[in-house]
């Protein structure tokens, strides 16, 4: 009975120890484990001034990524001097102008150690002070330490900033839990989500960057296969430089791959019309009418239609067969 | 009968909250059908030309420099600018670092003497 209640006070021990430190093996993400610890020391160091903590953070996360930035550049870009700070989107904005996807992660501590593991550094929102000094502040984490439970941040004129995971996670949760990575187009974060990816990608369609989305989409589309989504954003690159013939394909696809897609249903629609196929044009605004029912979308439907409505006839050669 | 439903969609056309100096007429744009895809548009938020005149007038207010302004709102896009119409005083602007610093450490030893929080412990 005895070595029963020995071996069992082993096990006990001995898991209670492998709840206490990281036990699992160094590894690279997404084989299942986070290193122990990661300093990523070669982040750039921008010692802020005065209340400019989004520049001289901003700065930071894409001197990482490759663009060379100083915060005094960045400044009139973001800087608001009646707040006297920065605004979160136009973090995301004036790293998308300078050609790079700003993704919002998910929000969670794993989710920022993730993309430290994967070599990048995440600018996040902390709220240091409270009432009528909330502090918001803007700083960039580069490490993390399981055993030490630490975070590492450059953080205002600090370029090594220690905080307790606790500290860090409560500042950042009275913040919202808002981080961003910097990305190039084509590169995905360590917990890539579809929507958000693609959301972040269309903004840079959106602003006039068509080149870096194309990227950015042919990313998404190797990434996730069976998505509508991407080949959506592709085909709509297409009819913005009039190539309908590869608008009408992507728009195809996309309504193949998801066919309630009152978006992919639309858009295949009007390419149709474009390719002198009023006929099938028709058929596939019916359906996109039908998914639409009173969504978000029926008003674009519903003047998409009318186009096609308007454009009577039958489908010329070499429109695709029918379905 | 065309022509009334003309008008109607020229009308649904207008509510329409894409960019037009973006999304082609026609065609649902790819931001548009993302956020159509996650969550149902609020059509009761304020239309998107709206929404940049809205905060273009803002930025200059709060200062921004009128060389500038035009860049720094055609960089955002519509559910930014959406956001920003509806809420931008209410939104965080950080920056407050300096002014706040001695704050927060007597912040933090209060919540640490009322038993709140523990993170002085390492502290001699």
């Amino acid at each position: 009975m005895k070595s029963w209640t020995h071996a069992t006070l082993c096990v006990a021990a001995f898991a209670l120890a492998g709840c206490a430190s990281q036990t699992r093996v160094p590894s690279a993400p997404g084989l299942g484990g986070l290193p122990t610890r990661v300093e990523l020391s070669g982040t750039p160091f921008f010692p802020q001034e005065d209340h400019e903590c989004g520049p001289a953070a901003l700065a930071t996360v894409l001197g990482a990524a490759g663009v060379d930035a100083t915060p005094a550049d960045l400044a009139d870009a973001i800087y608001l001097p009646g707040r006297q700070g920065t605004l979160q989107p136009e973090l995301a904005a004036a790293a998308r102008a300078h050609g790079r996807l700003a993704y919002e992660l998910p929000s969670s501590v794993d989710a920022v150690r993730a993309e430290l593991a994967a070599g990048r550094p995440v600018l996040v929102l902390q709220k240091l002070g409270a009432g009528p000094w909330p502090g918001w502040h803007y700083a960039v984490v580069f490490g993390y330490d399981r055993d030490k439970d630490e975070i590492l941040l450059r953080s205002g004129t600090q370029p090594r900033e220690v905080e307790s995971t606790r500290l860090f996670d409560t500042t950042w949760a009275r913040a919202g839990r808002w981080a961003i990575v910097v990305l190039r187009p084509g590169d995905l974060p360590a917990t890539p989500d579809l929507e958000r990816y693609m959301s972040a990608a269309a903004s840079l369609e959106a602003v006039g960057r068509p080149e870096d989305a194309r990227t950015a989409y042919l990313s998404a589309a190797r990434h996730w296969p069976e998505a509508a989504l991407p080949h959506l954003g592709l085909a709509n690159l297409a009819a913005a430089r009039n190539d309908w013939p590869a608008a009408e394909q992507g728009f195809r696809e996309a309504a193949r791959l998801e066919p309630g897609n009152v978006s992919a249903l639309n858009n295949h629609a009007e390419a149709l019309l474009h390719m002198g196929c009023p006929e099938s044009a028709r058929r596939e605004i019916e359906r996109a009418r039908e998914a639409a029912g009173t969504g978000p979308l029926a008003g674009t439907v519903a003047a998409t239609r009318a186009g096609i409505v308007a454009a009577m006839g039958e489908d010329g050669p070499g429109c695709p067969s029918g379905r | 009968m065309t022509q009334k439903a003309f008008v109607c969609a020229l009308c649904l056309a207008i509510l329409n909250l894409s960019s037009p100096s973006v999304a082609q007429a026609g065609l649902v744009g790819t931001l548009q059908a993302v956020e159509s895809h996650t969550r149902a548009q609020d059509l009761a938020t304020v239309n998107a030309a709206l929404a940049r005149d809205e905060v273009r007038a803002k930025f200059i207010e709060l200062g921004v420099n009128p060389t500038t302004v035009d860049a720094r709102v055609a960089a955002l896009t519509d559910s930014e600018l959406r956001t920003l119409a509806d809420r931008m005083d209410a939104m965080p602007a950080g920056g407050d670092f300096l002014a706040i610093v001695g704050l927060v450490f007597v912040v933090l030893m209060i919540l640490e003497f009322v038993g709140v929080i523990d993170i002085f412990k390492k502290f001699p």
